[in-house]
């Protein structure tokens, strides 16, 4: 990497060649895992319904993602006729934009990540809640009843939704002091039991809890994932979509979930701090587990109703959460 | 109160679904790899065909028209001709419908030399309606008994 940088900063400068070449890495880190994660959880799921799922194409099916993609590479990419075309054609483009921009700022061990920030957590908040924007956009460029009511579910369910994530990050910023991801992985700030350090959700387990409904809502999945309701609206906002487009949208929401893990496991789960593996593949582990779980929770519980979904998000999770970060500041408070 | 037991019992209820999921995902998978594996067709009672006997190496129909006459769907068009010299004649068109035909079983019972029974074939496919209709003699190439081979 260091001598590919050396070599392209020839050409084009070195920020602009550490910029190309962490954006061409994530790029391909992400869809590497996206593809992996597609068949694990269609492996996930074979599995829950003691099915084996994908065996055909590749070892266990492992190739099925890739011949899927071809698939869906050859199709016709169908624009109807009464949409708005240009914010038809834009959404499932920009749907990718923040979760990029999201991934570069999950610190994978010591060394400086893709980008550092003081401020990495809230420059996170406010990007993962920009997905939703192109989700709507889709669902109202479609200019079909079902993508309308899915976009405009999901707006609801983010702005919802959010707020809990955010409350719950929070009370881990508290104990922290810091918003820096990096050094959310300091192990000296961390509660320590007999002299060692614990990760954050041994301290906050509710706002764990809390962050993992708050994450799977925000990425649209069962059993919040109202907004592409299958049974009541066809494909919500990706009704329309066809071939590509719509595995763009497919894409995202994976990516999504990997980043959105990925965060969980630098608040919670003791980031990229581990024996014997190195710290990448730490990150990638806990947020694989945590992805896991997502899967699991998708193939066991029903789909919630929109007004149950609403009222669980404003009438239980986001006072718990507020109870939970007033609780942690009072002990803190009182402790210092 | 009512309302923190009530989140309490919710959240056992979820876990509980939890672990049937968690259980049942590590048990060993129901269904079978299709074109791998095949199912067990012993108990299995297919399209009806005719029965070859090892003894003369062919089916024993003699065009009674027994089949064709108390089948309840009129599946049955049984042509023969008795050879020359025999008392029984042979069959040389036997054509059943399986459109139409309910696998009752009637014509196996009623077959006066039982070369009637149910095959094991499970899984055949047609794009024509006129596909549907088996030709039961087509797996036997000339009669010996109209070649005059067998007596």
């Amino acid at each position: 990497m260091g001598a590919l940088t050396h070599l392209l900063g020839g050409l084009i400068g070195d920020t602009l060649a550490r910029l190309v070449l962490g954006v061409a890495f994530i790029m391909g880190f992400l869809t590497f895992n996206v593809l992996f994660l597609i068949w694990l959880e269609r492996k996930v799921a074979a599995h829950i319904q003691r099915r084996l799922g994908p065996m055909e194409v590749g070892s266990h099916g492992s190739l099925q993602t890739i011949a899927d993609m071809l698939k869906l590479l050859s199709k016709e990419l169908f624009t109807p006729v009464a949409a708005d075309r240009y914010t038809f054609l834009l959404a499932p483009i920009l749907v990718f934009m923040p979760t990029l921009c999201v991934a570069s700022l999950i610190p994978v061990g010591d060394a400086v990540g893709f980008a550092e920030m003081p401020y990495g957590l809230i420059v996170i908040t406010a990007l993962s809640g920009l997905t939703v924007i192109s989700i709507f956009m889709a669902g109202w460029s479609s200019n079909n009843k079902y993508a309308v009511l899915g976009g405009l579910r999901s707006v609801a369910q983010v702005v919802a939704y959010e707020i809990p994530v955010l409350l719950s990050a929070l009370s881990v910023v508290l104990i922290a002091q810091t918003l820096d991801l990096q050094r959310l992985g300091d192990p000296h700030a961390w509660p320590h039991l007999f002299g060692l350090p614990l990760p954050y959700v041994v301290v906050q387990p509710l706002a764990a809890v809390i962050f993992f409904i708050g994450i799977t809502a925000e990425t649209n999945r069962a059993p919040f994932d109202i907004p592409e309701a299958e049974s009541e609206l066809v494909g919500g906002f990706h009704t329309e979509y066809s071939g590509m487009r719509f595995a763009m949208f497919f894409f995202a929401e994976y990516t999504n979930m990997l980043v959105l893990g990925a965060l969980g496991a630098t608040l919670f789960l003791g980031a990229w701090r581990g024996p014997i593996l190195p710290g990448w593949l730490w990150v990638i582990l806990k947020s694989y587990a945590v992805i896991v779980l997502m899967m699991w929770a998708r193939w066991t519980f029903p789909r919630l109703r929109f007004d149950q979904l609403m009222s669980f998000a404003w009438k239980l999770l986001i006072p718990l959460a507020l109870a939970n970060l007033v609780a942690t500041a009072l002990v803190l408070g009182f402790a210092a | 109160m009512s309302l923190v037991l009530r989140v309490l019992r919710g959240l056992r209820s979820l876990l509980t679904g939890l672990g049937i999921t968690g259980r049942e995902s590590v048990r060993r998978a129901v269904t079978l790899q299709y074109p791998h594996e095949t199912p067990d067709v012993s108990r299995w009672g297919g399209p009806i065909e005719l029965v070859t006997f090892p003894e003369t190496g062919t089916h024993d129909c003699i065009a009674c028209n027994a089949c064709a006459r108390i089948c309840p769907s009129d599946c049955f068009d049984i042509e023969g001709k008795r050879p020359e010299g025999a008392k029984k004649m042979r069959a040389t068109k036997f054509l059943l419908d399986f459109s139409t035909c309910s696998l009752c079983g009637l014509c196996i019972d009623v077959c006066p030399t039982d070369t009637l029974q149910y095959s094991k074939r499970y899984d055949e496919a047609a794009y024509r309606r006129a596909q549907t209709v088996n030709d039961l003699l087509a797996p036997y190439g000339e009669d010996p008994y109209l070649a005059g081979k067998l007596k």
